[in-house]
């Protein structure tokens, strides 16, 4: 029997159990499920709040946080939490100085090399939970509750922020989380956290979104005004930026070439122009070469099938209005049921004519 | 005077294993400050360690080494108890010599 269906066993043979007792707390799904022990929330609820509201009793020293520290910690995170290899550095960057204000310094003027998790977590009661419920990395929730008190001794120990004859405890941990030092550094009167403003009691600001982006609805502006631009010496800095471009997409290198642009020949409303235009206007050039095929056929191809066929021109400009499949391949041509009658003889004149520019 | 260094030592089977992380700025004298003026260097040039009094290492240390370097290293010899020391000096001739005894 595979793992799987002994699990799925397993809960229907818990469900039964469940039917068979009929044990429920509120009564809102009769027959399901039941209460759940203290037992277990206990051994489930073990989240540290920044008031250490959650925080068990115990106690450990910076020597025992040592010791488990050099046999579970060090060798991921280097015997003095300097270590770069696995995780970045737990500890480094701070000073006696940020002991005392509550701000890291290096973070403002970074100067540090790397910014290390004393330097950024700002209550020490994150750093008991975080080890208590996810360290170490591959056995979590293995360390007993003295240990995770003798590593945080060890932790801060190292960052000199407690002595090395430190015992923290449950009745103490306050007094470290008086000299963390970013124990300032941290804002709650932003957008991303949750909760009441603290004028109404909560740490959030009410949800109120850092950025004000409000979209006008009268007196808008209408055109884009450019601020600045780059000054005309630095322009070809990099060469001419019109080349550097794809011709496709929606950015153009503007041409900084120097060269004034190639005058633009007024163009010649020829009957060839006019249905040129049409072709490119109405996006028959899309899937249509003039001398080649791309999702439908060219118009050469096209041209050279109905050439010398004295209904063409009539046949042609139903296909065009009607669109059409199976002529040319399996990809259907759509209706262009927009372009009017005149615009589509002049269209199939122009294709059977040979599709030419001018 | 600088900070104190971090040193671990643990002896194991007649091998001693040194761990130490020292406090040091360790300019290179070629970085700039944000008034564009250049740091002028400061970083170790010479490391000891001693056990007992007898020499275990002895090193040269430039501006490749980086901001507070880590320094592990392990030696035949010393017991728990024994006494190790790990000194520096600097190009600026200050030094620093810290002890522990081997756990």
């Amino acid at each position: 029997m595979s793992r799987f269906s002994k699990s799925l066993t397993r809960v229907a043979m818990i469900a039964l159990a469940a039917c068979a007792t009929g044990a429920l707390a509120d009564g809102k799904y009769a027959g399901v499920g039941r209460a759940a022990k203290p037992a277990e929330i206990h051994a489930w609820d073990i989240d540290v709040r920044p008031d250490f509201k959650g925080l068990r009793p115990g106690s450990g020293s910076v020597d025992q946080g040592q010791e488990t520290w050099e046999a579970k910690c060090a060798s991921c995170h280097g015997s003095f939490g300097e270590s770069n290899e696995v995780h970045t550095p737990l500890i480094g960057g701070t000073t006696k100085d940020d002991v005392k204000t509550g701000h890291v310094l290096s973070l403002v003027k970074g100067d540090a090399p790397q910014r290390s998790a004393i330097m950024k977590v700002a209550t020490v009661s994150t750093l008991f939970d975080y080890i208590n419920r996810a360290m170490p990395l591959t056995t979590p929730k293995s360390l007993t509750n003295d240990e995770v008190y003798g590593l945080v001794a060890y932790l801060l120990n190292l960052a000199e922020i407690v002595p090395g004859d430190f015992v923290l405890s449950d009745k103490n941990i306050a007094e470290a989380q008086a000299r963390m030092p970013n124990r300032n550094g941290m804002t709650t009167n932003h957008g991303m956290w949750p909760g009441a403003p603290a004028s109404k009691g909560g740490i959030g600001n009410g949800g109120k979104p850092d950025v004000k982006n409000t979209a006008c609805m009268s007196n808008c502006k209408t055109e884009v005004k450019v601020g600045s631009l780059l000054p005309v010496y630095a322009e070809t800095a990099h060469g001419n930026l019109a080349e550097q471009n794809r011709p496709v997409g929606p950015v153009r290198g503007k041409d900084t070439s120097g060269k004034a642009p190639a005058e633009v020949k007024p163009a010649a409303q020829s009957d060839n122009a006019a249905a040129t235009k049409l072709a490119n206007d109405n996006g028959c050039m899309a899937c249509h070469g003039v001398a080649n095929k791309i999702v439908g056929p060219g118009y050469n191809e096209v041209a050279a099938r109905y050439k010398g066929q004295a209904d063409a021109e009539a046949k042609l400009a139903a296909k065009v209005r009607a669109g059409g499949q199976g002529a040319w391949g399996a990809i259907p041509m759509p209706p262009q049921s927009q372009l009017k009658d005149e615009d589509i003889r002049r269209l199939v004149k122009w294709i059977m004519s040979g599709a030419k520019a001018q | 005077m600088a900070d104190p260094m971090k040193i671990r030592a643990s002896a194991k089977d007649g091998i001693t294993e040194v761990k130490v992380l020292m406090s040091h700025e360790m300019e290179t004298g070629q970085r700039k400050d944000s008034s564009g003026n250049l740091v002028p260097a400061h970083f170790i040039t010479e490391i000891t360690a001693e056990h007992n009094g007898r020499q275990v290492l002895a090193g040269q240390f430039g501006t490749a080494i980086s901001k507070n370097p880590y320094l592990a290293f392990k030696f035949k010899g010393g017991a728990k108890g024994d006494k190790l020391s790990v000194s520096w000096v600097d190009s600026k001739g200050d030094k620093r010599t810290d002890e522990v005894q081997i756990a």
